[in-house]
C-alpha cells in the first residue's frame, strides 16, 4: 500500500508537471513593446531571406549595444511563417521582410506598424523614390532595402561569338538575335522561369509592361484577357518562345533561381528578367562559370527598351514585435548609406536610398551602373496606388493558370479569362 | 476483522483505480493540448469567415467554407490527382511488396545486404528522395534523358512532369520507391509468420508453388495486406514533399495537401484552407476505420 501511495504521488507530481508544461505552451508569447527608455541590452531577431555578415552586425551592437539574433530563411518560408505567426498574434521577429507583394495582403490585416511615426524623417525622405510600393491607407509600411527591378542580363562572350554587338532594343531584334544565337551553337538562348511559383509569373508582368500594357486598370479592373492586349500578347510570347526551342523545355518546371544558376553556368545567352543586384554573384568565379561576362541589357519593347517593374523589398515591424525601439534603430543603421553599400557587396541588395545609390555609382561600385541608371525612368510599381490586398490570391492563380498554358494544358486564352475571372472576384 | 478486511479492500481498489487515472493524466493533458486544442480551434477556423482581408465581415458562416472548397474546381483537380496518387500508389506498393517479400524471405547469399540496401530509400527524407529524383528527371541535365537519348530511345530531351497523367505517375513512383522497403518489411514480417507446417502439408496434398501461393501464402497474408493497405494508404493520402520538390504548386499534379497548404499559407485564407484540411481528414479517418474493421474480420 505505501509503495502504491509513493506511485500516486509521483503521478500526481508528473500530472501537474504536464498540465503545467501544456497551460505554458498554449500562452501568447507576444509580449509587450518597448517604449521610450534604453534600447542597451536587448536582443532582436530580425528576419530576411538574405545573408548577412556577423562583423556588420557586430558593428551595430558596438554601436548601440543591442544583440542581433539574424535569421535567414528561404523567401517563400519566410512568408509562410510570417503569414502563420501574424495570423496567430504570435511574436515572430522584430524586424522581419516585408515584400511589395506584401504591402495589400499586411497592411489590410494590421499585421505590421505605420513607419510613418517611427523612422526619422531625413530617412523618409531619401527613401521617396522607392516607398510608393509599400504605401497603403496614407502611410508607409516598410523601409525600402532592396532596390529590385527587372533588368535583363546576357553572356558577352556568346554575344561576340554570334557576332552581336549590342543587347537588343525591341523583341523584334531580339527574334533575330536569338536565331544568330543559336547558330552559333547556343541550343536554348534565352532562360526565363515558368514554374509555377512566384518567379514564374514575373516574366509575364514584366512582358506586358514591356508590350506597352498593364496588368489592370486604375479601378484594379483586369485587362489581359482580350487577345489584343499587352497582357495576352506576352503569354503568347512565352509559349511560342518554348515551341520555337528559344528556351528550354524544362523552363517549364522551374523557379527564378535555377534559372538563374543555369544562365551563369553557361548554358543560356540571356536572362530576360532578373535584378541588377545579381550581377556581382554571376561575374563572381566563386559563384559562376561565366565570370566576366555577365552584362546587364535594357528590357527591350516594341520601338525600343519597354517598361519595367520594382520589385522592392523591406524592412517592417511586425505588430507583435517585442523590442520595437531597437527594431526602429536597426532599420536606421541599415539604411545609413555606409551600411547599405556594405551590404550591397554581401548580399547584392541594391540599396534604395538616394543618398547611398549616388555614392555607389560616383565610387564605380555599382556593377553594370550604366543600364541601372538608364533603365531606372522606364521602371515603375506594377500596382501604381500598392499592392492590393487581393495580391497573394491574385499571384497565387496565376502561378498555376499561366504554367497550365506553357505547358500547354490550356489555351493562353483560357488560362487568362480564368485569370481575369478570379481576379474581378477577388476585387469585388 | 472481516468488515475491516472488506474496507481495505474497497479502498485499495479505490485507490488502484484512482492510480491509474493519475497514471493517464499527464498523456491525457499533453494530448489534449497538442491534439485536441488545436483541432477545437481549427474546426471553429473552419466554420468563420476569412475576414476583411477576404471583404467579408468576421464571423460564423456554417458550412459555407466546406461548400466553397468542395466546389471549388481547383480543389476538386486536386481531389481528383489526390485519388489518383492513391490508387497508383498503393497498387504498385501491394503488388510489388509482397513480390520483393517473397523473393527476401527465400534464404540466399547476399540476403542480409539485400535487406539493408532496401531500406535505404525508407530512411531518407522525402524532400531529400524529391530532390535526388529532381536530378533524374531534370529535362536538360537529368540522367533519365540522358541515357534515354544514348540509347535513341527518344530523339530530343522529354519533360517528364509537364503532362497531366504521366507526370502524376512519375511523382507516384518517388513516393513508392520510398514506402516500397516498409511495405516489403509488413509482409516479410508476414510471410515469416506462416508456420512452415502449412506449406508441408499442402505440398502433400499435391499442391505447387503458385497454389501454394494462392491458397495458402494469400489467405494468411491478409492480416499483413490490410496492414499494408491502411499504412500505404494514408501516407499516400498525405503525399506533399515529393510533389513540391519536383514540380511546385502545377496545377496538374496539385495534391489536396497542397492545395491545403497554398490556401492556408500563400493566400492565408485560414478559413477555407483549415475546411479543405478538416475535410481530408474526415477522408483520412474514414479510410483508417474501414481498414481497421477490415484488419478485425481478417485476425477473427
Amino acid at each position: 500500500v505505501n509503495q502504491r501511495r509513493r506511485l500516486m504521488a509521483i503521478a500526481a507530481l508528473a500530472c501537474g508537471a504536464a498540465l503545467l508544461t501544456a497551460a505554458c505552451g498554449g500562452g501568447s508569447s507576444s509580449g509587450g513593446a518597448s517604449s521610450g527608455g534604453s534600447i542597451r541590452g536587448q536582443t532582436i531577431t530580425v528576419m530576411v531571406p538574405y545573408d548577412m555578415p556577423q562583423k556588420l552586425l557586430d558593428q551595430f551592437t558596438a554601436q548601440t549595444g543591442v544583440k542581433v539574433n539574424y535569421v535567414k530563411l528561404g523567401w517563400d518560408a519566410t512568408h509562410t511563417k510570417l503569414v502563420t505567426a501574424n495570423a496567430a498574434h504570435e511574436y515572430i521577429a522584430d524586424v522581419a521582410e516585408f515584400d511589395w507583394s506584401f504591402t495589400g495582403q499586411f497592411a489590410g490585416a494590421g499585421w505590421v506598424e505605420p513607419l510613418d511615426a517611427v523612422l526619422s524623417k531625413p530617412l523618409l525622405t531619401n527613401l521617396k523614390n522607392t516607398d510608393a510600393a509599400f504605401t497603403a491607407n496614407g502611410h508607409t509600411w516598410a523601409a525600402c532595402y532592396s532596390n529590385d527591378f527587372r533588368v535583363s542580363m546576357y553572356n558577352k562572350k556568346m554575344f561576340a561569338k554570334a557576332g552581336i554587338s549590342s543587347f537588343p532594343a525591341t523583341f523584334d531584334e531580339l527574334a533575330a538575335d536569338v536565331q544568330k544565337l543559336k547558330a552559333a551553337g547556343i541550343q536554348y538562348p534565352l532562360a526565363i522561369p515558368m514554374g509555377a511559383t512566384e518567379g514564374g509569373v514575373t516574366p509575364w508582368y514584366l512582358l506586358t509592361l514591356a508590350m506597352g500594357g498593364q496588368l489592370f486598370d486604375d479601378n484594379l479592373k483586369p485587362v489581359f484577357q482580350s487577345p489584343g492586349s499587352p497582357g495576352y500578347k506576352a503569354l503568347q510570347w512565352e509559349v511560342d518562345a518554348l515551341k520555337s526551342g528559344w528556351v528550354s523545355p524544362g523552363a517549364v518546371s522551374l523557379d527564378d533561381t535555377p534559372t538563374f544558376d543555369k544562365f551563369t553556368a553557361g548554358q543560356n545567352a540571356i536572362v530576360l528578367a532578373t535584378g541588377p543586384g545579381n550581377m556581382p554573384t554571376a561575374n563572381d568565379p566563386k559563384t559562376s562559370s561565366i565570370a566576366g561576362d555577365a552584362a546587364l541589357g535594357l528590357v527591350p519593347g516594341t520601338t525600343g527598351p519597354g517598361a519595367s517593374f520594382g520589385l522592392p523589398e523591406g524592412l517592417s515591424i511586425p505588430t507583435t514585435a517585442k523590442h520595437k525601439d531597437a527594431a526602429a534603430a536597426f532599420i536606421e543603421w541599415w539604411e545609413q548609406p555606409k551600411n547599405a553599400i556594405a551590404i550591397y557587396h554581401a548580399q547584392g541588395s541594391l540599396p534604395c536610398g538616394a543618398d547611398a545609390l549616388k555614392q555607389l555609382a560616383a565610387s564605380g561600385q555599382l556593377q553594370g551602373g550604366d543600364v541601372v541608371n538608364a533603365e531606372l525612368p522606364h521602371v515603375a510599381p506594377l500596382f501604381p496606388a500598392g499592392a492590393p490586398i487581393w495580391y497573394e490570391q491574385f499571384s497565387s492563380d496565376a502561378q498555376g493558370l499561366l504554367n497550365a498554358a506553357v505547358k500547354g494544358q490550356m489555351s493562353v486564352g483560357d488560362a487568362l479569362n480564368q485569370l481575369a475571372e478570379k481576379a474581378a472576384a477577388h476585387n469585388q | 476483522v472481516r468488515l475491516w478486511r472488506h474496507r481495505e479492500g474497497d479502498r485499495s481498489a479505490r485507490e488502484a483505480q484512482i492510480l491509474g487515472w493519475l497514471f493517464v493524466a499527464p498523456a491525457v493533458a499533453v494530448v489534449a493540448a497538442l491534439i485536441l486544442y488545436p483541432l477545437v480551434t481549427g474546426f471553429k477556423q473552419s466554420i468563420r469567415s476569412g475576414g476583411f482581408l477576404f471583404g467579408e465581415q468576421p464571423g460564423y458562416v456554417g458550412l459555407r467554407n466546406y461548400r466553397d472548397v468542395i466546389h471549388d474546381p481547383t480543389s476538386q483537380s486536386a481531389m481528383r490527382h489526390t485519388v489518383e496518387y492513391v490508387l497508383v500508389a498503393v497498387s504498385l506498393e501491394i503488388l510489388l511488396g509482397i513480390a520483393v517479400a517473397v523473393t527476401l524471405h527465400r534464404v540466399f547469399r547476399g540476403r542480409g545486404f539485400v535487406l539493408a540496401v532496401l531500406i535505404l530509400p525508407w530512411a531518407l527524407p522525402s524532400v531529400v528522395s524529391g530532390v535526388l529524383w529532381r536530378r533524374v528527371f531534370d529535362p536538360d541535365n537529368g540522367m533519365l534523358n540522358s541515357v534515354l537519348l544514348q540509347l535513341h530511345v527518344i530523339s530530343q530531351p522529354h519533360v517528364w512532369l509537364a503532362s497531366g497523367r504521366g507526370a502524376i505517375v512519375y511523382i507516384t513512383l518517388v513516393h513508392v520507391w520510398g514506402v516500397l522497403p516498409l511495405i516489403s518489411l509488413i509482409f516479410l514480417a508476414g510471410l515469416q509468420s506462416i508456420p512452415e507446417e502449412v506449406y508441408s502439408a499442402s505440398a502433400v496434398d499435391g499442391a505447387g508453388p503458385w497454389r501454394q501461393f494462392r491458397y495458402v501464402t494469400l489467405p494468411l497474408l491478409r492480416p499483413s495486406i490490410a496492414i499494408a493497405l491502411t499504412v500505404g494508404t494514408l501516407l499516400a493520402i498525405s503525399i506533399f514533399d515529393e510533389i513540391y520538390v519536383l514540380n511546385g504548386t502545377a496545377l496538374n499534379t496539385r495534391s489536396i495537401l497542397i492545395q491545403v497548404y497554398n490556401t492556408t499559407f500563400v493566400t492565408a485564407d485560414f478559413a477555407h484552407g483549415t475546411a479543405l484540411a478538416f475535410l481530408l481528414a474526415a477522408v483520412t479517418a474514414a479510410f483508417g476505420a474501414i481498414y481497421a474493421l477490415a484488419l478485425r474480420r481478417a485476425t477473427v
